[in-house]
């Protein structure tokens, strides 16, 4: 590369290794770098990438050579307060995990404590709890189908995404109470029973999601700009994601039958028909349309449930209060999150706390395949890619 | 035969040194085995053969030293399987990487280090990934010496399939026919006994 260049760009590789600029994370990527590509810092704060990502890559033109993404920005110790405080305590952290799907980590959480604790949950509850996850699963989905477009520069559908978004936290506000970080699950059931209205609306919910649907499809997803940023374009097959433990959508565009209401059946996703979608393809436009299908099963199983529900309590008698001890033992207990399966690991000796917890995130197992699947491919698909994964970072460093 | 006692057996041929199948309405896992840590990696590239993904990989500390367990889970079958490593020197505590198998691996492992501040051999990156690269004092989720459990009093419970004599978990030898129902008890008195009355 020209001399002059190098006087400008200080990130440029030269031979003189006391010249870089850069923190810690640069310098230790800068090591394998060779003479003359540039080294780029995407974000953290860029809005490509969803919250606070840092991918550093190595560019030769416009070609990815190699990338890592730098985590921890939004590290704030979810599996250290797991181990300070009491299981009931605990419980409001899990919607702050994963802000765009909490309640996919309420169950995970407080399925762990029931499994492990023997705590029976009535009937009610349990679809209580699946119309909460599912209404959950679409308002991911729609926001990361807005985000995902926007990041490829159609400006336009976040907006119709937003739309959808609003009445779905409308409809989970009337039990839950909350719009974001939703705190809806207790040991034993659920916090609130559903009243009319919620019913009501979410029966309006139904068909209209099926019509906005439609409309998604003539908009965007047949839209030949967006086709051409997403078809053929990092591809991920089932060999990848197995080696990185990918899982959700991503897994399932690559052709894996493998859902965990399905796999290893909880709550009482076994009473429920529908259809989880399969690719392939498995590149950028299969996990786009993988994610649009499974708001079309979700519709199904709400439309089902929403029928169904029988009467009844939404919450045991006895359920556990505040000082409550879990038992000593050992669980896993997997669900399936809006990204892949959310998995909480607990080990507890009996304590007033639990030993240790572990929290799977899908996110972070989903992100760690980027550098592979970014490799060799041009910058601005390397993002498209990124946004293919659906991050959400604190979930990701916890 | 079932595939988990086909890999019940394997882990055997692996010289496994604790291997208990835990009951899975319960637990959540099928099998689980701890291995000594240079049986690991050929262990690990048997699973991947088979189709297994690596899902997780949870770090804790007891009296005992460290419980690195492996969650490994196949797609094509319900088989989750909990592979661990006891490492008594706490202080050189060392476990070779899983990276040329599973290169998801290396993340789960940087996140260990993190914490635990536990080496892994041959991870090809092993800098902070989710901490500080220059944060102080000890890892964080190290424990001090008075708020350590032993891995007893954690109850893992499930059948007994095999136990190495000097293992910690295992039960005492004089009554070698206890060996198959080591957590039965604890079984019945466990889950019911629930704090339940508890009180802010």
């Amino acid at each position: 590369m020209a001399s002059w260049l190098n006087f400008i760009n200080p990130f440029t590789i030269d031979d003189d290794p006391g010249t870089y600029l850069g923190d810690f994370y640069t310098d230790n990527f800068e090591k394998g770098a060779q003479k003359g590509n540039v080294i780029l810092n995407l974000g953290p704060q860029h809005p490509s990438t969803h919250g606070v990502l840092r991918v550093l890559v190595e560019l030769y033109g416009e070609y990815v050579l190699r990338s890592e993404p730098v985590l921890g920005y939004l590290h704030r110790m979810q599996e250290k307060m797991g181990e300070v405080k009491t299981p009931y305590q605990y419980l409001p952290n899990m919607g702050r995990v994963d802000y765009l799907n909490p309640i996919a980590w309420n169950w995970a959480y407080a399925g762990a404590v029931e499994l492990l604790a023997g705590i029976e949950v009535p009937e009610r509850a349990e679809y209580l709890r699946i119309i909460s996850a599912e209404l959950n699963r679409i308002s991911s989905h729609l926001l990361w189908w807005g985000a995902f477009v926007l990041d490829l520069g159609g400006v336009t559908p976040i907006l119709y995404a937003f739309e959808e978004r609003e009445k779905i936290n409308d409809i989970l506000q009337i039990v839950t109470g909350s719009r974001l970080t939703m705190n809806y699950f207790r040991f034993g059931g659920v916090g609130q029973d559903g009243d009319e209205r919620f019913f009501a609306l979410i029966g309006e919910f139904i068909p209209y999601m099926r019509e906005r649907l439609k409309m998604y499809k003539d908009l965007v997803t047949d839209n030949v700009i967006l086709r051409r940023r997403l078809e053929g374009i990092g591809p991920m097959d089932r060999d990848l994601c197995l080696r990185y433990g990918a899982t959700g959508p991503i897994l399932r565009a690559a052709g894996v039958d493998y859902d965990t209401r399905k796999a290893i059946p909880y709550g009482l996703y076994h009473k429920f028909e529908y259809r989880v979608p399969i690719g392939p393809p498995n590149d950028n436009f299969g996990r786009y349309i993988m994610r649009l299908e499974e708001i079309e099963a979700s519709l199904t199983i709400l439309s089902q449930a929403i029928e169904s529900i029988p009467q009844g309590k939404h919450i045991i008698d006895k359920a556990p209060k505040p000082a409550y001890k879990l038992p000593p033992g050992e669980v896993f207990f997997a669900v399936e999150g809006a990204r892949g399966q959310v998995i909480c690991h607990i080990l507890s000796d009996g304590g007033k706390t639990p030993y240790r917890i572990k929290l799977r995130a899908p996110g972070f197992s989903n992100l760690s395949l980027f550098a592979e699947a970014a490799k060799g491919t041009i910058l601005a698909d390397a993002i498209a890619i990124l946004g293919s994964l659906d991050l959400v970072i604190p979930e990701v460093d916890r | 035969m079932t595939s988990i006692d086909n890999w019940s057996a394997t882990c055997r041929d692996f010289g496994a040194l604790y291997v208990t199948r835990p009951d899975f309405s319960k637990q959540g896992i099928h099998l689980s085995a701890y291995l000594p840590p240079e049986a690991l990696l050929d262990m690990a590239q048997k699973l991947k053969d088979e189709g297994f993904t690596l899902l997780t990989i949870t770090t804790a500390e007891f009296t005992e030293g460290f419980v690195v367990s492996y969650l490994f889970d196949s797609f094509t079958e319900s088989s989750r399987l909990a592979l661990r490593v006891l490492l008594k020197d706490k202080e050189k505590a060392k476990v070779p990487s899983l990276y040329s198998i599973y290169q998801g691996a290396e993340w789960h492992e940087r996140e260990s280090y993190d914490f635990f501040g536990l080496i892994f051999e041959d991870n090809p990156n092993l800098v902070p990934l989710l901490l500080p690269h220059d944060l102080a004092g000890p890892p964080p989720l190290r424990k001090a010496a008075g708020a350590l459990s032993s891995l007893k009093a954690i109850n893992f419970q499930g059948k007994l399939e095999y136990a190495d004599p000097d293992f910690p978990l295992a039960p005492e030898p004089q009554e070698p026919a206890e060996l198959a129902t080591i957590s039965e008890a604890a079984t019945e008195t466990g889950p019911s006994s629930g704090n339940n009355e508890g009180g802010a």
